[in-house]
Formats: C-alpha cells, sequence, structure tokens
C-alpha cells in the first residue's frame, strides 16, 4: 500500500508520545523500559520530521548522564534501599551534626545499585519518549491549534521564533565588528555592550512589524463582544476558585477529602471552559490546514493501548511490572512486551514525510 | 506623563489581578505539596502527582494569559512581547552549553521593570516556552517554569522603587539575586518527590513525616545538588543588571515610548472650517467638476 509522502498530524504524534510515556512512567522493568527507547528510536529514524534538527539525540544524552549521575550518587551516598549484598565498600567519611542523616561512603549493596538503575531508566524512558514527540512533530506545529481566545499570544510566540534566530545573528554581526575594532569579545562587561545595540535593532525591526501589521487592519475585527469575555472572566475565576478548593480538599484529608476531587475536576472544567468562550465565533481561514485521516487514528491508538496495558498490569500487580532488585533478568509480562512492538508500528504504516531537497 | 514612568502596556485590571495571584497560589501549592500533604495521599499518589500538577499547571497558565491578555492585544504590544519572547528563547540558545546558567531572567525582569507586571507575567511565560520550543525541550517542567518564570516578570514590575531613581539599579539587581536562588529552590521541587526512596540517604522525600524532617531533607538536598547551579545563576544575573540593566532600561523605556502605549485613542469629529448658519452638520464635499476631456 503506498501512502502520499506528508507529515503527519502533529497532535497524532504527541499523544502517541504521551501515551507511550505514560506506560513507561508505570514500570520500573529494565526490559521493559529499554523496549520503550527501542520503540522511540526506530520511529523517529522512521519517520522524523526532515526540516528540524533531531532533538531526540540531546534527550538520549540526557537520559544517559541521568543513570550515570543517579547510579554514582548512589555508590557515594546511598538510598533508602539497604540490601544485603555487598558489592564493595568505600570509606565512610565522617559529617558535621546538621547533616547526620546524610551518609557518604560506606558499603554500597548491589540492592541499592540495581534499584538507583531501574529508577533513573524509567526517567530516561519518560525522557526518550517526550524527545520522540519533539522530533516527529516541531511543538511549534501545535501552535496552530492554540483556541482562538489565544491567538495574539500565539502570534507574540511565533513573532519571538521568527525573530531569536536573527538576535543571534545580530549579536554575531555586532560582536565581529567590535572585534574588529580591538575589543576581545569576552566577560560580562561586553555582553552588556553587545545588548544595546541588538536590542535596539530587535525593537526597530519588531515596531516596524507592528506598523506594517497595523497597516494591514490586524486586530480591527473584533470578535469578542463585551459580554463574552465578562463570561470568560466569570468562568476562569470561579473556575480557579474551585481548582483551589479541591487541592485544598484533597492534600488536607480532615478538610473534607470527599469533596476534593469533584471540586476540583468541576474547576477545572469551567476554567478550560472560559478559553472556549467566543473561541467559535472567530472564523480565521487556515493555510494549508493539516488532514486526520486513518493513520493518525491508529497512531493515537497504539500509544494508548501501551499506556492503558501497563496501567492495567500495575493496578493488577502483574508479575514483572515493578521487578525485584536482585542479580537476575526480571520476569517479562509478555502482553506488555506484544503492546510496546504493537506501539513501534508507527513507523511502518504511517506515510512518510516529504524528503527536503539538500 | 513624565518619561520615566512604567508604562503599562497590558493593563492589569481586577478580574486579571485576582485570576494571576489564583494560578500562582496554586503554582505555589503544585511546588509545596510535599510538606504539607498528608500521609496517605502521600503514599497512594506521591508517583502521580507530579504528572497531574503539571496537566493542571498547564491549563491554569493557558488560562490566566487567556485572562492577562482578555482576547485582545495591539500589535504593538505584540511586537515588544515579540522581542522579550525572542531575547529568552535567544538566551536559552546561548546557555544550552553553560549548564542552566540561563541569563534569561535578566530580560524578563527588564521587560516587567519598564512595562508593568502584567506584561512582565506574559513577557516571562512566553520567554520560556520561546526557548523550549526552539531547543526542542517540551517536558512536563515547561508548565512549571512558565508559572515561575512569569511570577519573576510579576514580581518585577511590583518592585516598590521609583522608575529611573539612583536605587532602583541596586534593588533590582538584587531581586535578580534573589529570583535566580529562588527558582532553582522551586523548581527542583516539582521532581523531588518523584525521587522517592531513590534520593540519596538523608535527603529524600519521606512521606508522613513531620514538615520539619522532610524541609531537613530537602535543604540538604538543594544544598547538595541544586545550589552549585542556582548560585552562579543569581549572581550573573545580578551582575547583568548592575552592568547593563541601566543602558537595557533605557532600551526598552525608549521602545516603550516610541510605541506609544498609552496615548489615549479617541475618534473625534474634526472642526469645522467654515460654520454653515443653515446646516452645522459637515457637508459631503462637492465632487470635483469635470472638465470636457
Amino acid at each position: 500500500m503506498h501512502l502520499r509522502e506528508r507529515l503527519q498530524h502533529p497532535a497524532a504524534w504527541w499523544l502517541w508520545g504521551l501515551g507511550l510515556a505514560t506506560a513507561a512512567s508505570r514500570t520500573a522493568n529494565p526490559v521493559l523500559l529499554l523496549l520503550v527507547i527501542g520503540v522511540c528510536v526506530v520511529v523517529v529514524t522512521e519517520r522524523r520530521d526532515p526540516a528540524t534538527p533531531n532533538p531526540l539525540v540531546p534527550f538520549l544524552l540526557i537520559g544517559g548522564f541521568i543513570v550515570a549521575f543517579r547510579v554514582v550518587l548512589t555508590a557515594v551516598l546511598g538510598n533508602g534501599i539497604n540490601g544485603p549484598t555487598v558489592v564493595f565498600s568505600l570509606p565512610r567519611v565522617p559529617l558535621p551534626d546538621w547533616a547526620s542523616g546524610v551518609r557518604l561512603g560506606g558499603p554500597v549493596s548491589l540492592e541499592s545499585l540495581l534499584f538507583a538503575l531501574y529508577d533513573s531508566l524509567r526517567l530516561a524512558a519518560i525522557l526518550t519518549c517526550l524527545g520522540a514527540a519533539n522530533a516527529l512533530a516541531s511543538p511549534r506545529r501545535l501552535l496552530r491549534y492554540l483556541p482562538a481566545t489565544l491567538y495574539d499570544v500565539g502570534t507574540a510566540v511565533v513573532v519571538g521564533l521568527t525573530f531569536a534566530p536573527q538576535l543571534l545573528s545580530d549579536a554575531r554581526t555586532v560582536r565581529s565588528a567590535r572585534t574588529l575594532r580591538g575589543h576581545e569579545g569576552r566577560g560580562i562587561r561586553e555582553i552588556s555592550r553587545l545588548a544595546v545595540p541588538v536590542l535596539e535593532t530587535a525593537f526597530e525591526r519588531s515596531l516596524g512589524l507592528a506598523a506594517s501589521m497595523e497597516s494591514r487592519g490586524y486586530g480591527r475585527a473584533v470578535r469578542s463582544t463585551v459580554r463574552d469575555r465578562r463570561i470568560a472572566s466569570a468562568l476562569a475565576l470561579v473556575g480557579l476558585l474551585g481548582v483551589l478548593g479541591g487541592l485544598y480538599g484533597l492534600l488536607d484529608s480532615s478538610a473534607g477529602g470527599a469533596l476534593g476531587l469533584p471540586l476540583l475536576v468541576v474547576g477545572a472544567a469551567l476554567a478550560a471552559a472560559s478559553l472556549a468562550v467566543g473561541a467559535s465565533r472567530d472564523s480565521r481561514s487556515g493555510h494549508r490546514r493539516e488532514q486526520w485521516a486513518w493513520t493518525e487514528t491508529l497512531t493515537v491508538l497504539t500509544g494508548i493501548l501501551s499506556a492503558a496495558v501497563l496501567v492495567v498490569g500495575s493496578v493488577r500487580g502483574w508479575e514483572g511490572i515493578v521487578p525485584t532488585q536482585r542479580a537476575e533478568l526480571p520476569a517479562v509480562p509478555l502482553v506488555a512486551v506484544v503492546a510496546m512492538l504493537i506501539a513501534a508500528t508507527p513507523a511502518f504504516f504511517t506515510p512518510r514525510p516529504r524528503q527536503v531537497d539538500a | 506623563m513624565t518619561a520615566g514612568t512604567t508604562r503599562r502596556a497590558i493593563p492589569l485590571r481586577w478580574p486579571a489581578a485576582v485570576a494571576v495571584s489564583l494560578v500562582c497560589t496554586v503554582g505555589l501549592l503544585a511546588f509545596v505539596w510535599p510538606f504539607v500533604v498528608s500521609a496517605e495521599f502521600a503514599t497512594s499518589h506521591g508517583n502521580d502527582a507530579p504528572w497531574f500538577f503539571a496537566v493542571l499547571l498547564a491549563l491554569l497558565a493557558l488560562v490566566c494569559l487567556a485572562e492577562l491578555t482578555s482576547g485582545r492585544l495591539d500589535a504593538k504590544t505584540i511586537a515588544v512581547l515579540g522581542v522579550a519572547a525572542a531575547a529568552g528563547g535567544g538566551m536559552r540558545l546561548l546557555s544550552a552549553g553553560t549548564a542552566g546558567l540561563e541569563p534569561m531572567f535578566f530580560v524578563v525582569i527588564v521587560a516587567g521593570r519598564v512595562l508593568g507586571p502584567g506584561v512582565g507575567f506574559v513577557s516571562g511565560s512566553l520567554a520560556v516556552t520561546t526557548g523550549a520550543l526552539l531547543t526542542g525541550g517540551v517536558g512536563p517542567w515547561l508548565p512549571f517554569q512558565m508559572i515561575c518564570a512569569g511570577a519573576v516578570g510579576l514580581g518585577a514590575g511590583l518592585l516598590p522603587v521609583a522608575a529611573g531613581a539612583r536605587a532602583e539599579r541596586w534593588v533590582v539587581a538584587g531581586y535578580a539575586l534573589l529570583t535566580g536562588l529562588g527558582y532553582g529552590l522551586l523548581m527542583n521541587l516539582w521532581f523531588w518527590p518523584f525521587l522517592g526512596a531513590n534520593a540519596p540517604t538523608g535527603m529524600g522525600f519521606v512521606p508522613g513525616a513531620p514538615v520539619s524532617e522532610n524541609l531537613n531533607h530537602y535543604g540538604v538536598f538543594y544544598l547538595a545538588t541544586s545550589l552549585g547551579w542556582d548560585l552562579p545563576r543569581g549572581v550573573l544575573n545580578a551582575v547583568l543588571v548592575l552592568v547593563a540593566g541601566p543602558a537595557l532600561l533605557r532600551v526598552f523605556r525608549r521602545a516603550a515610548r516610541r510605541a506609544a502605549f498609552d496615548a489615549p485613542v479617541a475618534f473625534e469629529q474634526p472642526p469645522l472650517r467654515t460654520a454653515l448658519p443653515d446646516d452645522p452638520r459637515v457637508r459631503a464635499p462637492k465632487p470635483p467638476e469635470v472638465v470636457g476631456r
């Protein structure tokens, strides 16, 4: 079957990535977590948005750094797990009284090391899922799905995104000009010398942009009425109060914990509704709307499936979801592995992104 | 109006002010819940709470932005916010190699100082968002950062010092130092309970333990892992404010004056050139007569 080359809907990839991240957050099984990382790498190599640099690599590096850092930190400082199997012993350093709870050096047990390894591996897997979502669909493509009430804020972000690279190239120009005049381009004083011309240029450019936007009638067609705005404000305030009250109830169970969650949910729903008030009246036309076809639906479903299987597994307490810290391969629940492999299938059935001509 | 006064590109009306303070309160709760929570909640939900708060704060940050901008900004405000966001994002790009020594706050503080607390909040959260979008670093930490950076900009706008005063430079520099430290102190908290038993001995979150013990653990954790990064960041921002602050404040004030945010816009009937005794209204000008072609 041949599909036309196109980029998938960004929301589909982000929902898939969030589903996989949820799945990873429910388990500490190293085999499953490595499988998650592998799935992310495979899907990203097959279906990455070729127009942007690959953000998965820095995410993987940070994940690797976290794992190494946590294992070393556990070896030196220990953690809450004390096991009988001592691998090696470090010289113990006595500490002052106020830090009496801290242990520096001492025996290092295999159990504590494995616990640190598994737990940090989980964090690394979650990070990899987010990196994969960033790589598969650049989050700035999600900006156009902001509700119309946030349209102006979205425009400001787009202006910022456009100006940031120009700002950097301006800074480079000013700096090379200063170097030509014989100033050393280093130090904090130099940064401040740089800041003024660079920001002046940026303001010059942006106020020029504002003038041209105004002359083309930006922001003149106001579709929201005063009534709309009052309703939105009222909804937002009531919703926020509800969220605050609900949180109070949740966190302090003596003050009616049963009321907490419903109040919180209602408050959040009201606050979300305030974003939608008047948004439907705004009829902006879109340029090159992204399509949502069966591949998008299937991608989201595979992500949700993996999350659902792992959530059910952790609630039911399947063997191997939370592994024991013994020096053996932990039991691997077969259903979870199958769910992970299904989550990898978007690498093959989704349309390929169009290759950019080099 | 004198040149030195603070210009408010986004007037902070009372619904927006209430909304911002409510969101900041919820944001504060999202950070300090490990210290106030009951034991059974912490043991049963300690692992989900960071994710739950990330989703909640993302929604609240959006609501807060919508409420502040009230659905509509004019082109000049968007342009100025765009510059603040670009400067913040650009700083993020530059500072990617310097282990989180983010000079971004410096720009946010100056923007909030010149353009008022409303713009301070919006530019703070937009600067963080732009930085995350540029570096491809969108994750559950973003809502927490948005609220925090927004609060930094908001506070800069509310500093009780006269604009253009001699003391302004020192007050703002002290504020930059404090926020540099406080930002790290709060931002660690979003994942600290998450470490659970995996934190080094005596530095982890113990569900149900008395507040003093958890505070002590967190203090040791902060000293051991975070202060080394936060202190240089705070000092760097403060030094930047001292050295470049006055010049940058001038740049921002000049731009605000050129954009003329608080110039009142009023539409009046133009004065009539010739008062006609029988018809006080303006008459349509006669079409020029067509001379024979």
